[in-house]
């Protein structure tokens, strides 16, 4: 039937899954309540050193820091 | 008349051997024992003292590392008990197929950053390239994600070619799901696969860390498999809601179940990591004590020794000046 066009906005806009989910999960911790807010904030963040590799050599590593959300 | 002369040369030197002990100093790196100004007799402690100063300090260090490690594993074995229920329901549904057939494969082997930890790293290494072979054929492809620098150490050497990317310090912060989430999200975008085989010690107990593969087909490879029957081939009687069709929601559910065991890969090979750190750390303490035992013994033996020696040459010197 509309297979084609049924694609949810989020993926027509390069997003996956993941990256959806992760997005309201964070929204859903930003309306928590004060001392329980900060807690779970801290249960997001982000940091590792990401280098693609070619023909066996690595590139230049690149570091995702602190954006949760992409 | 030169015998008498070199007796009272002996009578002379003999106090002075306990201050001469200082000239040993000087030369204590050398690899005999035994050093002294011409003429004098005595036997060097000082090697063995400061082994047996280095080895103490080593195995203070080493038990400090067990507890560390033992408390770091109490906090994080928690974390992953309650995210094995994550990918359960994944595998109640769509599975858990190893001995699929696929083109690209992908093996992401997951290892620590820091060493001392026993030979986990290396049983993961090893695991990967045994399906690495196994999955070698005329059109097949293989791929490595490596993630932590212990395993990209020891991937390197042989398989440079075929590394795709190379993750580390991932433990720079405890670790959580949006983390590892954003990790697998990377890795979605940036390789291509038909199946991924995720390389990880799973954490059975505080002595047993077995390494264990997880397998995550991509969405096309499910349908495939769909159609051959088998646990997906019921996917078909669940009924589907909202305006989706199937294989968007396999894509989805493809990608939430990669990020799910991807987590809980991560979290099982830390667990691992601390216990293996434990047990090595502890092995290497009661090592230290059993070397200490011998210094001592070699210590007091040599002490002994030479105290025994001053006094036979002081008497033998006073019995030949009377006698």
């Amino acid at each position: 039937m509309a297979s084609n066009a049924a694609v949810p906005f989020w993926r027509a806009a390069g997003m996956t899954y993941i990256t959806y989910s992760n997005i309201c999960a964070n929204l859903v911790r930003n309306c928590l309540k004060e001392p329980h807010k900060s807690e779970a904030l801290t249960r997001e963040k982000v940091h590792f050193s990401v280098s693609k590799w070619a023909d066996g050599k690595p590139q230049k590593p690149t570091i995702r820091s602190d954006t949760p959300e992409e | 008349m030169a015998m008498a002369a070199l007796k009272r040369e002996g009578k002379r030197f003999a106090p002075l051997i306990a201050p001469n002990r200082i000239n040993t100093l000087r030369s204590s790196l050398a690899p005999s024992e035994e050093q002294a100004p011409f003429g004098l007799r005595t036997i060097s402690t000082q090697v063995v003292r400061n082994r047996m100063k280095s080895v103490k300090s080593i195995q203070k260090i080493t038990k400090a590392m067990k507890m560390v490690a033992a408390s770091k594993l109490r906090a994080i074995q928690v974390k992953a008990e309650n995210s094995r229920g994550l990918w359960q329901p994944f595998t109640a549904l769509l599975g858990d197929t190893p001995s699929v057939d696929v083109k690209k494969n992908v093996i992401v082997t997951i290892s620590s950053d820091k060493g001392l930890c026993g030979g986990i790293n290396s049983t993961s290494v090893k695991t990967s390239k045994a399906m690495h072979k196994l999955n070698s054929g005329p059109d097949k492809e293989n791929k490595y994600v490596v993630l932590g620098e212990k395993a990209k150490v020891q991937l390197i050497r042989d398989s440079r070619k075929d590394i795709e990317i190379s993750i580390t310090e991932l433990q720079k912060y405890p670790l959580n799901y949006t983390q590892v989430s954003v990790l697998a999200d990377d890795v979605l975008k940036n390789v291509e696969f038909d199946a991924l085989r995720i390389v990880f010690n799973k954490f059975h107990s505080v002595v047993s860390f077995m390494p264990t593969i997880a397998t995550v087909l991509s969405p096309e490879m499910v349908e495939r498999e769909a159609e051959a029957g088998g646990m997906l081939g019921n996917l078909d009687s669940y009924e589907i809601e909202g305006g989706e069709t199937k294989s968007e929601i396999l894509q989805n559910l493809g990608e939430f179940q990669f990020s799910c065991v991807m987590f809980n890969a991560v979290l099982e090979n830390a667990c691992s990591e601390q216990g293996a750190r434990m047990s090595a750390m502890d092995s290497s303490s009661r090592n230290a004590g059993e070397m200490l035992d011998r210094l001592t013994l070699s210590y007091n033996r040599t002490r002994q020794a030479s105290i025994t020696t001053e006094l036979i040459e002081i008497i033998s010197g006073a019995s030949a000046l009377t006698g």
